[in-house]
């Protein structure tokens, strides 16, 4: 049996940060009497990842998703608590864990602004030592993946935001490492933008078997990318598995969207024989039902027989509003 | 160490500094006045005569040295590095597979070449104009030679030691002021040794701030008796050991502390 790639055991990460009341004199007496207090940004979470999984890390701002991966990158010693990355402690950032891993972050920009991307990447190349057949096949590839050709000699200070993240992932990319964390990548990408984007991690994931831990608040990403996410609230790992199984289980309702023929039907009555069912819109002789997942057989076949329907659909409620009802609740 | 990835990154530096060269060729001259400043204040003081020994010519060439050398030791680097920590921009070179010093060194070296192609002409034309006296030998341009080198390497690895304080207060550049000042004071910017008060002289000749920036002048322009150059090189030694010394102490200690801010 095989060690995972990623392996991670009850770790927390403690930040000590200085609090005081606003105003001038708490401002002066936090001066000579600092006061601090301890906030747990990670809990004592627990997952395995598996060589090759690509695994969202969801969860509200301030979960301790950037956190997590800024542990498992070396950026960050853990306060308690095991992590392996490919075997090795990533806090120890031994040059050789270095070269397999790859950070990119959608804030943050590992390019240098004043020259040109193509400048940046041969210096990257020399820094992760890749050979120099190696490192022009890999960047004609990204490339040619990423459509880069028209950017390449452009001071990436003049950039717009989506070619500069295209050039961030080439940076991130060009040494094929065989771990990927990504902090919201699609950050403030437009939609088509955000779509190029998840096509392009698709094709790479899948012609280069990376092991990826993607952050995001867009759900889009996950549900394009991730098979697997896990969910992290106030530090703690609150769910991890299938996200189809996830909002199945928060969800256990579809929403049925009908219209009537006849515009004066009144179907309050139709409504009431059913337990847990309810309207929630109703606009312009358009009808939103919440039918839980058992009834919608039963509800559809009555409707499509007694009432003048125009029209009728069945959906999955989206599933951005299953993960804000997580947020909220904070369980799962 | 990866010394091709260094190289290049010194390359990446200048290239990228270069963009800048208006910025910096007005820093260099900022950094000039003071200098020109004293040696008018000293060659005014010393008249047609001389103060302390130093005439109004041998004045001009120590400034003039002088400020050749500051602008070769002054580590700018130093000034960026707390801010680096504090908005969390450290993290993109703390993971990649080389220390993040190669960054700061990169950045000096590729500054110096910057600074110099302003420095080394115009001090050149300022020569030229106020016609300073120098008595060079080949022995002090040998051993003025490694006195600068390890100048810099004192004045860059103190200030960087100190910077790195950031890891903990968020506004640790603070103490380079300070380092500055103490420079101005003990380092010959104020005056050459020979003129400062005489309690301060066993201070200026035992603390590193003369290491950093008055030494390799007073060598070339043979201020110093053999001992006193034989002295001054084990000072300056000892006081650069200890500045590496309280990097690596600094730097173990602050990146386990670091909170890595921001994203």
């Amino acid at each position: 049996m095989t060690s995972p790639m990623i392996s991670v055991q009850n770790l927390t990460k403690v930040y000590r940060v200085p609090e005081r009341q606003p105003g001038l004199g708490a401002s002066i007496q936090s001066l000579f009497k600092p006061r601090y207090r301890d906030v747990e940004a990670v809990s004592t979470i627990n997952f395995e990842i598996e060589a090759g999984e690509m695994v969202g890390l969801i969860g509200p701002n301030g979960a301790g998703k950037t956190t997590t991966l800024k542990i498992l990158s070396g950026l960050l010693y853990p306060t308690y608590g095991k992590a392996t990355v490919a075997g090795f402690r990533p806090w120890e950032r031994s040059p050789e864990y270095l070269r397999r891993i790859s950070m990119v972050m959608g804030n943050r920009s590992a390019l240098n602004w004043d020259i040109p991307p193509m400048d940046s990447f041969h210096v990257l190349s020399k820094i992760y030592k890749v050979p120099t057949s190696h490192y022009q096949r890999n960047l004609e590839a990204l490339i040619e993946l990423l459509d880069l050709h028209p950017l390449l000699k452009k001071p990436v200070r003049n950039l717009s935001l989506g070619e500069r993240m295209k050039c961030e992932l080439v940076a991130g990319l060009l040494y094929q490492p065989d771990i990927l964390f990504l902090d919201e990548p699609t950050l403030g990408l437009d939609v088509a933008m955000q779509r190029r984007l998840r096509q392009f991690l698709q094709i790479y994931n899948r012609e280069h078997h990376v092991t990826v831990i993607l952050t995001t608040h867009y759900m889009a990403d996950v549900t394009a990318l991730c098979p697997r996410v896990m969910l992290i609230h106030h530090g703690h790992l609150i769910y991890d598995g299938a996200l189809q199984t996830l909002a199945k289980k928060l969800a256990p309702f579809k929403l049925v969207k009908l219209q009537f023929s006849t515009t004066s039907t009144d179907f309050k009555g139709f409504i009431t024989q059913f337990a847990n069912t309810e309207r929630l819109t109703s606009e312009n002789g358009h009808h939103t039902l919440r039918v839980p997942r058992d009834n919608v057989a039963q509800l559809t076949a009555k409707l499509l027989e007694t009432l003048p329907i125009a029209d009728l659909s069945i959906e999955d409620p989206p599933i951005e509003a299953v993960i804000d009802q997580i947020y909220e609740e904070g369980r799962v | 160490m990866n010394h091709q990835g260094g190289w290049e990154l010194i390359k990446n530096t200048w290239q990228s500094w270069l963009q800048h060269r208006g910025f910096f060729f007005l820093l260099a001259f900022g950094w000039m006045l003071p200098l020109l400043v004293y040696l008018f204040i000293w060659s005014a003081a010393a008249g047609d005569g001389s103060i302390a020994g130093l005439t109004q010519e041998t004045l001009a060439g120590y400034y003039l040295i002088l400020i050749l050398t500051n602008q070769f030791t002054y580590a700018t680097t130093n000034w960026t590095v707390g801010d680096t920590i504090r908005m969390g921009q450290i993290s993109r070179w703390l993971i990649q597979p080389m220390s993040p010093l190669f960054h700061a060194l990169s950045a000096e070296i590729a500054g110096k070449v910057v600074f110099m192609l302003f420095s080394i002409p115009v001090t050149g034309l300022l020569a030229l104009i106020i016609q300073p006296q120098f008595n060079l030998t080949w022995s002090q341009g040998g051993l003025f030679l490694p006195a600068i080198l390890v100048a810099w390497v004192l004045r860059f690895f103190w200030g960087y030691w100190l910077a790195l304080l950031a890891f903990w207060a968020t506004r640790a550049d603070s103490l380079l002021t300070l380092q500055d000042t103490f420079i101005f004071l003990f380092g010959g910017h104020l005056a050459p040794l020979a003129l400062l008060p005489s309690w301060m002289q066993p201070w200026a000749r035992i603390l590193p701030f003369r290491y950093m920036s008055a030494f390799p002048v007073e060598v070339l322009t043979g201020h110093l008796r053999h001992n006193e150059i034989l002295w001054g090189f084990v000072i300056q030694a000892g006081w650069s050991l200890t500045a590496i010394i309280l990097y690596r102490l600094v730097w173990s200690r602050g990146v386990r502390h670091y909170e890595s801010v921001g994203g």
